[in-house]
């Protein structure tokens, strides 16, 4: 864990200074789809990643592919210890693109590839990627991922494909897209039954997966939605907020008496 | 060479141009003529092909032509809307689909029976054997295709359109053909274009998955 030293020496005043000056939010009448992440109730147990897995056409990682450190995962959960055994507390965040208002993935595509639809959503279209990997880079949420080799499943595994995601080649980057052809299909049926889309409607597959309900998704346009209220609690953060990518993810703090105690000790 | 044609004429697609300028190439050199080929028809890749053999030589031109049957009566994926003649209250899939055996069977089992090409269609009754149709128009996987929103778009704005002109708009006369193929190249351009005309979302997320 960072101390509070180690944190006043990053640059994160130089990056703020260079913020864009838009809007990261414009206003539109369509819907600004975001997710809120509580900490308090995540478990770690890894439901959500199996979830976006098998519903996104993701590959098996192999062991080599851990040990080689290309193991994909659009969604990971992150694993901290706090404190001394035997006194050691496992705290876990789970971590995804964020579709940030202010994407740094968007502006350094040489190919628009990736770029901001008006759904609020960081898109990654697929056959117009020639993988030069810049936006993998530039994330600073490390949430890109680069195809390094084409994907393979074990039989049966290959005849269990979702048909509504397309499997990536080599040498293309991929991300997590909370689940757009859940919400494309969501809209349609809406559409076809002559009526707005209903809160909680759409539910990408992890937040779908999740058993203690830590993952809420909807619309941040919908000020009556569960997010939007949820986005605005006191435990509300975003991560790496300095940076300023304004983040459509929002997490909520843990809630435990001794965290709390322990922040105020360090002074953070 | 493509910007001196170019120059002199203007008017023509990009395409176009190479199809000349490969044919020129062609009938000019002999020795890189292959070549010059394999480029220009690998510049014309998505466009049609003619139609495909299929295994039964089952007949538009008489099942939606001569005997008039309406285009979702057996494609039953397609959805309802007020157009549709046949109200078959079918759920709505992405495909048009490809109706089952059976599907033939119900006229079959007494209409045409002494027909060749309908014996094909019992004998894969009888013996629970599927009809290997080929396939004649294939979007790429990276393309979401469904066809509710367009049947609806169009109903929407030709309201006096049948159902068997709602499809005609990309599958071209059906009805005509006595052997199904692609009218339309179907690729983004196409897409786009009509898009563009109808004031339909140019959103990248829209129809990529």
């Amino acid at each position: 864990m960072a101390s509070a030293t180690d944190t006043a020496e990053l640059p994160v005043v130089a990056a703020a200074a260079t913020l864009p000056t838009d809007d990261p939010h414009p206003e539109t009448d369509g819907h600004r789809w975001g997710m809120v992440i509580d900490a308090d109730k995540c478990t770690g147990c890894q439901a959500c990643v199996v979830a976006c897995q098998s519903e996104n056409n993701l590959a098996l990682n192999e062991e080599n592919r851990v040990i080689e450190r290309r193991a994909k995962t659009w969604i990971r959960i992150e694993r901290y210890w706090e404190g001394e055994w035997p006194n050691a507390k496992a705290r876990f965040l789970p971590v995804l693109c964020q579709h940030c208002g202010n994407a740094p993935c968007e502006t350094v595509c040489p190919v628009w590839a990736t770029y901001h639809n008006p759904d609020g959503l960081n898109v990654q279209v697929y056959n117009r990627c020639i993988g030069t990997r810049f936006c993998a880079n530039a994330c600073p949420y490390s949430v890109r991922y680069f195809n390094f080799w084409e994907p393979e499943w074990p039989s049966p595994m290959d005849r269990q494909l979702n048909p509504d995601v397309t499997v990536r080649t080599k040498g293309i980057v991929e991300k997590c897209t909370f689940c757009i052809h859940r919400i494309n299909r969501t809209k349609r049926q809406a559409d076809r039954d002559g009526r707005p889309v209903a809160d909680g409607e759409v539910e990408p597959a992890c937040v779908q997966a999740c058993p203690t309900t830590a993952l809420v998704f909807g619309d941040l346009n919908d000020s009556d939605s569960k997010v939007s209220e949820l986005s605005h609690s006191k435990r509300a953060f975003t991560l790496l907020e300095p940076l300023g990518t304004a983040p459509a993810i929002t997490y909520l703090k843990k809630v435990d008496p001794s965290h709390v105690d322990e922040h105020e000790e360090h002074g953070h | 060479m493509l910007d001196s044609f170019r120059a002199l004429l203007p008017r023509l697609s990009p395409k176009q141009l190479i199809v000349i300028s490969g044919l020129g190439a062609v009938l000019g050199g002999g020795a890189i003529a292959p070549v010059i080929l394999l480029i220009v028809l690998g510049a014309m890749g998505g466009t049609i092909t003619g139609p495909p053999e299929q295994p039964i030589a089952f007949d538009h031109a008489v099942h939606a032509g001569k005997a008039g049957i309406a285009c979702e009566f057996c494609h039953r994926g397609i959805p309802v809307v007020e157009n549709t003649a046949t109200a078959l209250g079918a759920p709505v899939s992405a495909a048009a689909t490809i109706p089952s055996v059976e599907q033939c069977m119900f006229c079959h089992s007494v209409v045409a029976t002494e027909s060749p090409e309908v014996q094909k269609i019992r004998a894969a009754w009888e013996t629970g054997t599927p009809i290997e149709w080929v396939r004649v128009h294939r979007l790429p996987d990276h393309v979401d295709f469904v066809h509710d929103p367009h049947i609806r778009a169009l109903a929407e704005t030709h309201p006096s359109f049948t159902t068997a002109q709602i499809c005609a708009t990309c599958h071209g006369d059906v009805a005509s053909m006595t052997e199904v193929e692609q009218v339309r190249a179907l690729n983004m351009g196409d897409c786009q274009g009509c898009h563009r005309e109808n004031s339909a979302p140019l959103d990248c997320a829209v129809c990529h998955k």
